[in-house]
């Protein structure tokens, strides 16, 4: 009896899903109270800090409001190691100025000032003001919080817009607007480009944009599809899902174009290719078994392995290093609500676990250091923007509008 | 067995939580800190709406029909084949490239949606050469889930939408 219900917690504490709100490490998390020092109250932006607080997995921090001159000790909490004090000023673009105190006699430890010349970017600000405190204080990175997020949404039928956001999605903005422009998908580590499929030709077409400068060129065009579905580490490749005999099949190209070779061969679907095993290796979606199953092969070789012996869709997969994560449907339902769970797995399929246990999990997506994963989650007639810390088993939700997303990158 | 749950239980939370980090300890001021970040440089904002005016329509144009598939299925059923037959017939009596247009309801997700479409798209592009058709007039272009006639949450709104539609390329 007590192995059994030994394996039911263990399940439990495994599956991470926001719904089971598990609070774990409690005692190992640096205790915080905020004061802001601004001048307008801005409950948004405190909201924002306390959601990168949580994330983290690093801090407890106080939900209280409280206010306080950024100058001043007198109000120092006793139940926390540390106070955050902060003044927010958005007269002209946004200033952002930080103090992190010793709770218990005052010492300042940390004081920097943020501005960017935008009052919709704040949320980046407050992103960054977290990662700084929480590099003072010596935690494992959580530079992921200061990426933007890419996403492509549907308005109206064959229409849809690319959006820049930031990881709570409290900023939007429109990148391409009007046309049917699809699957963005960054292009190098700092964001500066990144590729799209663009419906503007008579065919597909495979663009790279610079978000700064706004260069725009065509790399490749297929009839059929087009898709950038994954980055080399060091950008000068690229996984191409495309059609060019009407069959979608997974290719490497180079990043400008110039050369292709064809990774799979499929007389049915293959797609969504990840680079693994250090680039040499793919990890993709097929249905060679009658199903939508995740697969892996070794890039040049011919053989190909099933990484996963389970579940009977599962349509979409991400990989950092040895991870894994996929989505998988959990009922059967031909039409109406699904259920689909994201699942941890690793390149040699070993270590499957469960990380969520309601509604529906799709476009799993890793950070940029493989400790995060994102996720759209839809769940009682509303959709979110969801993140799970894997080391601290944190997890958030953003709601998102109602506009269909169809692919998102981080 | 009160004290069994209990033990294991606690044995269960040391296991999972027992290797945590550790709060780090920072020196009073020895390492204070005091500058400052400016974030600068904006992102473009493009429009395409004009550009993309003329390619929103989601039916069959230039006097094909559409042809409907059944859920996740990719086959030509027997009862579009009549529809197969007129729209190669029209087709024979037509010039220029014939665009092929692979649609899917929203059931699927990403690529695979888009994978999907396509093999929609080479079913009817098959079927209408296997009546005499010559193909090497097609363009397939796969819209996956992107081009719904119908948005109604019902079983006959969706399989509106798993379709094919044809027209002339311009």
């Amino acid at each position: 009896m007590r192995y059994i219900i030994f394996i039911l917690l263990s399940l439990n504490l495994f599956a991470l899903d926001a719904t089971l709100k598990i609070e774990t490490d409690v005692e190992h998390r640096t205790r915080l109270s905020i004061e802001d020092g601004s001048s307008t109250i801005n409950d948004k932006f405190f909201k924002i800090l306390l959601s990168d607080l949580k994330i983290s997995g690093h801090f407890l921090a106080e939900t209280t409001h409280n206010r306080a001159d950024l100058n001043s000790v007198s109000s120092l909490s006793k139940n926390s190691e540390y106070v955050l004090k902060y003044s927010l000023n958005q007269n002209r673009g946004t200033k952002l100025t930080i103090r992190l105190l010793k709770s218990s006699n005052g010492t300042e430890i940390f004081k920097k000032s943020y501005a960017i010349p935008s009052t919709a970017k704040a949320p980046f600000l407050a992103h960054k003001a977290i990662s700084d405190i929480n590099d003072v204080l010596k935690y494992p990175s959580i530079n992921w919080i200061n990426r933007y997020v890419i996403f492509a949404r549907y308005t109206v039928p064959k229409q849809s817009e690319i959006i820049l956001a930031d990881y709570s999605f409290n900023y939007q903005k429109a990148i391409i607007r009007g046309g049917l422009n699809l699957f963005p998908k960054w292009a190098d580590k700092n964001q500066q480009s990144f590729y799209y499929t663009s419906y503007a030709g008579t065919l597909p077409a495979l663009k790279k944009l610079n978000i700064y400068s706004g260069s725009n060129r065509t790399i490749a065009s297929s009839q059929g599809m087009i898709v950038c579905s994954d980055v080399s580490s060091n950008g000068s490749k690229i996984l191409v899902t495309m059609s060019p005999n009407a069959q979608a099949d997974i290719y490497e190209m180079s990043a400008s174009g110039g050369s292709k070779k064809r990774v799979t061969s499929f007389s049915d679907i293959d797609v969504n290719g990840k680079y693994a095993n250090n680039d040499s290796s793919v990890v993709f979606v097929s249905n060679r078994l009658g199903y939508a199953n995740i697969f892996k092969k070794s890039i040049g070789g011919s053989g190909v392995s099933q990484l996963v012996y389970s579940g009977k869709n599962n349509n979409a997969v991400d990989v950092y290093g040895s991870k894994v994560v996929y989505s998988s449907r959990e009922s059967h339902n031909s039409f109406g609500n699904n259920n689909f769970n994201l699942y941890l797995t690793s390149t040699n399929g070993s270590g499957r676990r469960p990380i969520t246990t309601t509604g529906t999990n799709q476009f799993p997506h890793f950070s940029n250091d493989g400790s995060v994963i994102q996720y759209i989650k839809h769940r009682g007639g509303t959709s979110s923007i969801g993140y799970i810390n894997l080391n601290s088993k944190q997890s958030l939700l953003f709601p998102l509008g109602g506009r269909k997303i169809q692919s998102i990158d981080w | 067995m009160i004290k069994k749950l209990i033990l294991t239980t606690t044995i269960s939370l040391l296991v999972f939580t027992g290797c945590s980090n550790k709060i780090p300890n920072i020196s009073d001021g020895n390492n204070n800190v005091s500058d400052s970040t400016a974030i600068t440089g904006d992102a473009v904002s493009i429009d395409e709406s004009s550009s993309y005016a003329g390619a929103s329509s989601n039916s069959s144009a230039d006097g094909f029909q559409s042809v409907y598939f059944a859920f996740g299925n990719y086959g030509v059923s027997s009862s579009m084949q009549e529809i197969i037959s007129y729209n190669a017939s029209n087709a024979l009596n037509s010039s220029g490239k014939i665009k092929i247009e692979g649609n899917c309801d929203e059931f699927g997700t990403d690529e695979y949606n888009y994978a999907l479409g396509i093999k929609r798209a080479k079913a009817v592009k098959d079927a209408m050469g296997s009546q005499g058709f010559d193909t090497s007039r097609v363009l397939l272009v796969s819209y996956g889930e992107s081009s719904p006639i119908c948005t109604t949450q019902t079983d006959n709104c969706y399989a509106q939408n798993r379709r094919v539609d044809l027209r002339i390329s311009r």
